[in-house]
């Protein structure tokens, strides 16, 4: 994308002021969005994000300048601009860059380029008549398609010139129930690190039936208790709770600076015993995978708990560097727009021993939440909170009712520690994560897992 | 090339290929950060972004299309992107391209005197705002986040039926998040500023803040649930009513997005409330000239004495309604189809001071921050179910701090049970498409599920 010499030329300004690291990010970027609500296509979009970031190092100091004009004669000025806010003597030797080839991890099939906007529309109409027909209580399906081509290339003054393309296809199913003038609304998304073969890999109309399904419930539903009590969480999109309530504390942009409740405790104990969790970018087409990070980094797989102990960390170059540990490939940037930090790929707990059956038959009275919203959570306190977006209340061994409404809180590393019974029923959701380097791709999973009490907010009094 | 040779050549191309109307809207903006951590700069930004959005008429339907980068390939990607993306809608509605107000309000939007703050003074100003913090109490055991920055966005439309409009605005924000630590307790607190006016800036007050908000919460501990007298100080609300906002978009009620649908000229709230969206005021985060079609921008109540007296429309759905433009529509990026936004939208101001509303309250609590509010608020329903720290109140006097509490309501019923409004109205940080503004509102009535 950028001739090797004006790359060097570029790193090599700006390191004029004493940085000991530079970085080019360079992306072209094309992708298509389209919406459809009710059965029509309301607004299609196509586009081309194009530009260039330039990020130097000194010490643990970080300088960030990005800017869509990439002449020769701007990315030199806009270098030196990003240099001028370093002070010192440019550093002795020379820059050989050395072209990098990473064999892609994700092979794609059906290039979206080549596939036309009535195929893309022929999909989304498919998803949404098996929604809308599923009940008369549906009143409202909105789908949305999108495909994004990211190519990058990334060089740097340690001598790395590297190449990347990044293909992703998701499909969003949005179900509205409605009773009366109350409504509830229901979402899935399935999306993969692939092209329009996504659609040879999903059964479009069973995710969009069982979107339909999801928000009729709730609308149906009375409202959830609140108390502290057991709450079971279904697997795939319920590993929500352990990316956002863990996993962020696991970054190393919040573990570098001991801002995070994880910080300095490598080798203890962190989650009961039959927690084992880890990131992975290395999972072929998954939503969260990549072949290289945006650091030009190769991915991998990072064990960061293992049996209750903390075993890793996820870090990036910067970070390594306050860390004096090694970066683990899990760099990651929404674009050129974003100086990249330590983030997750695709992020789960591992398979355990019980099955969903015997942990609901094991269970007195407890908060199942099948269907999780979204959540944050307070990296310094691991303080967090979730929408649980479909609940059903426990008792005796048995699903009795589904209930609305409820939110979960609590503090991740205590909720990791009450993990009492974990199923083998693994399974992924996808996401877009939100944080410092922007929204990226991420999976979440786990299998079903019960905790021994969460604070659940709802608006009833206790049962 | 620039953009008005680009212009010319998107046109042009646009019209041999057999597109009807064409509008590109265009924005650049330069922007400025820097953050400091344990008295260094730890990050420093600096950028240039320009993009072209593109929209035209192809065959009685719109399409869209944009790009970052101005080339030939670029021209293509935009005039046949907007072809093929006009040739799969299906929606009936009818594209209006607009030729322009016949005239344009004066707004403040750019203050001059920004551009002459340099580098160093912001650094310096950030440096100073994180040893504030730590001076302000010996419980400060870091500062998460001390960043200071400035903006000056620019945003031009032109269409093919001779619209031609233009605008500059900047401003400058700050913002600080403390951790305070005692024993096994961590709290953290954070504080967000943005003005024009650099003088107005100040580290101390704004370290401060977060800190005795920190501070002010390491004893918390949980609460009895049941429902209680609240008082949402004016942060919260502001955060409230900006996630609940798109209720008063014309596009949510014509879609049967909102429950405000059919409620015109009815009191939704009660009559103490007042919501105003005012995009000429100066300076602010939204103010403008002229909208994301170029519609001249203008004042107009939404909520008066707790009637509802107008929507938020853009040209589609004001058609719809047969009645102008309220010159809401929105582009929240050159990449966004147009919708709609609120401008500087906000509850105004009533005539209790804080201090008096505390001891209106009585017994009760005061909810100083909520937490999952993508997550934990329905915009179609108007249920939020939301984290929360607060003070408990009794007989008129904050008796201890409160956490592990969930706050769970309706942003409808939350309008109707407004009892009092401070006199505190305060604009908040930027974001989901305008800037938002309230003062502290006393509430009959909340449920909150603590132990």
């Amino acid at each position: 994308m950028l001739a090797e010499g004006l790359a060097r030329d570029v790193i090599l300004a700006a390191l004029s002021t004493g940085g000991d690291f530079a970085e080019i990010f360079m992306e072209d970027t094309r992708g298509t969005q389209i919406r459809m609500l009710n059965g029509g296509v309301e607004e299609g979009v196509t586009g081309r994000d194009w530009g260039v970031g330039i990020r130097i190092f000194q010490g643990f100091r970080s300088v960030y300048a990005f800017t869509n004009d990439t002449s020769g004669a701007n990315l030199l000025k806009v270098a030196g601009e990003a240099a001028a806010a370093l002070s010192g003597a440019p550093q002795e030797g020379t820059l050989h860059l050395q072209r990098l080839r990473l064999e892609p991890l994700h092979p794609i099939r059906l290039d979206p380029k080549t596939i036309g906007h009535r195929d893309k529309v022929e999909m989304m109409k498919r998803a949404h008549w098996a929604a809308a027909n599923y009940d008369p209580q549906i009143t409202q399906v909105a789908i949305t398609y999108m495909d994004t081509d990211q190519n990058v290339f990334i060089a740097n003054s340690e001598g790395l010139l590297t190449e990347d393309r990044r293909v992703r296809t998701r499909l969003g199913i949005h179900a509205v129930a409605s009773k009366g003038s109350e409504k509830q609304s229901a979402f899935r998304g399935p999306g993969r690190h692939m092209g329009f073969e996504l659609f040879d890999h999903i059964d479009v109309e069973e995710i969009a039936r069982d979107a339909a399904r999801s928000a009729v419930t709730m609308v149906n539903a009375d409202y959830a208790p609140s108390g502290r009590y057991p709450v079971i969480i279904d697997n795939e999109f319920g590993g929500v709770i352990f990316h956002e309530a863990c996993g962020h504390g696991l970054e190393a942009t919040s573990v570098a600076k001991g801002a995070s409740v994880f910080s300095g405790k490598l080798g203890q104990k962190v989650a009961s015993e039959l927690v084992t969790a880890v990131d992975d970018g290395t999972i072929a087409n998954a939503w969260g995978s990549l072949t290289m990070d945006d650091e030009g980094t190769r991915t991998r797989r990072n064990v960061l708990i293992e049996k209750g102990i903390l075993t890793g960390y996820l870090i990036d170059k910067l970070n390594a560097r306050r860390m004096e540990m090694e970066p683990t490939g899990s760099s990651r940037r929404q674009s050129y727009k974003f100086a990249p930090t330590s983030r997750m790929t695709n992020t789960f707990i591992c398979a355990g021993e019980s099955t969903k059956d015997e942990i609901i038959a094991n269970t007195e009275y407890a908060l199942f939440a099948k269907h999780m919203g979204g959540g944050s959570v307070n990296p310094a306190t691991g303080e967090f909170n979730f929408a649980v977006a479909e609940g059903y209340i426990v008792r005796n061994g048995s699903i009795e009712k589904p209930v609305r409404g409820a939110t979960l809180i609590g503090q991740g590393a205590e909720i990791l520690q009450r993990i009492d019974m974990v199923a083998n029923n693994l399974a992924t959701g996808q996401g877009m994560c939100g944080s410092l380097s922007g929204s990226i791709p991420t999976d979440v999973g786990q299998p079903t897992i019960r905790v021994q009490e969460i604070t659940v907010g709802g608006r009833k009094g206790a049962n | 090339m620039d953009i008005g040779e680009f212009r010319e050549k998107v046109f042009a191309a646009g019209t041999r290929s057999g597109l009807g109307e064409m509008e590109i809207y265009v924005s650049r903006s330069e922007n400025f950060r820097v953050r400091v951590f344990q008295k260094e700069i730890d990050d420093y930004s600096l950028s240039v972004e320009q993009g072209v959005g593109f929209r035209a008429d192809y065959r009685g339907k719109v399409g869209y299309a944009y790009v970052e980068t101005l080339d030939e390939e670029s021209v293509n990607v935009l005039v046949e992107g907007a072809k093929a993306n006009a040739q799969i809608i299906d929606s009936d509605d009818e594209i209006q391209f607009f030729a322009g107000s016949p005239a344009y309000p004066d707004v403040s939007t750019y203050d001059e005197t920004l551009n002459r703050v340099s580098p160093q003074e912001k650094i310096e100003f950030t440096k100073a705002l994180e040893a504030e913090a730590f001076a302000a109490d010996p419980r400060v055991s870091m500062v998460n986040w001390a960043m200071t920055g400035s903006a000056q966005s620019e945003v031009h439309i032109a269409n093919t039926k001779g619209l031609d409009q233009h605008f500059i605005r900047n401003g400058a924000y700050s913002f600080i998040s403390a951790v305070a630590r005692e024993k096994d307790a961590v709290k953290t607190a954070a504080r967000f500023f943005v003005d024009h006016d650099w003088r107005r800036f100040d580290a101390k007050k704004l370290a401060q803040e977060a800190v005795h908000e920190a501070t002010s919460l390491l004893g918390a501990t949980s609460l009895e649930s049941g429902n209680y007298r609240a008082l949402l100080r004016h942060d919260v609300a502001n955060d409230l009513l900006a996630t609940f906002s798109s209720v008063f978009s014309a596009e949510a009620v014509q879609k049967g997005l909102s429950l405000l649908g059919g409620k015109m000229g009815q009191q939704i709230a009660s009559p103490l409330v007042n919501i105003t969206d005012d995009p000429l005021l100066s300076n602010m985060g939204a103010s403008r000239p002229f909208d994301g079609e170029g519609v001249a921008a203008r004042t107009k109540k939404v909520v008066e004495q707790g009637q509802l007296t107008t929507f938020l429309h853009n040209l589609k759905t004001a058609k719809k309604d047969g009645i102008a433009s309220t010159g809401n529509a929105s582009r929240a990026s050159f990449k966004s189809p147009v919708g709609i936004s609120p401008t500087n939208f906000f509850i105004e101001s009533g005539g209790t001071e804080y201090v008096d509303l505390v001891k209106k309250l009585g017994d009760g609590i005061i909810i100083i921050d909520v937490q999952g509010l993508h997550s934990g608020a329905n915009p179609v329903s108007g249920d939020f179910s939301l984290g929360a720290y607060g003070y408990l109140v009794e007989k008129g006097q904050i008796v201890r701090a409160v956490e592990q509490i969930t706050v769970a309501g309706n942003f409808f019923r939350l309008l109707e049970s407004v009892e009092e409004i401070g006199a505190d109205l305060e604009f908040g940080s930027l974001g989901q498409g305008g800037h938002f503004g309230s003062p502290s509102l006393l509430i009959r009535e909340l449920s909150i599920a603590g132990m």
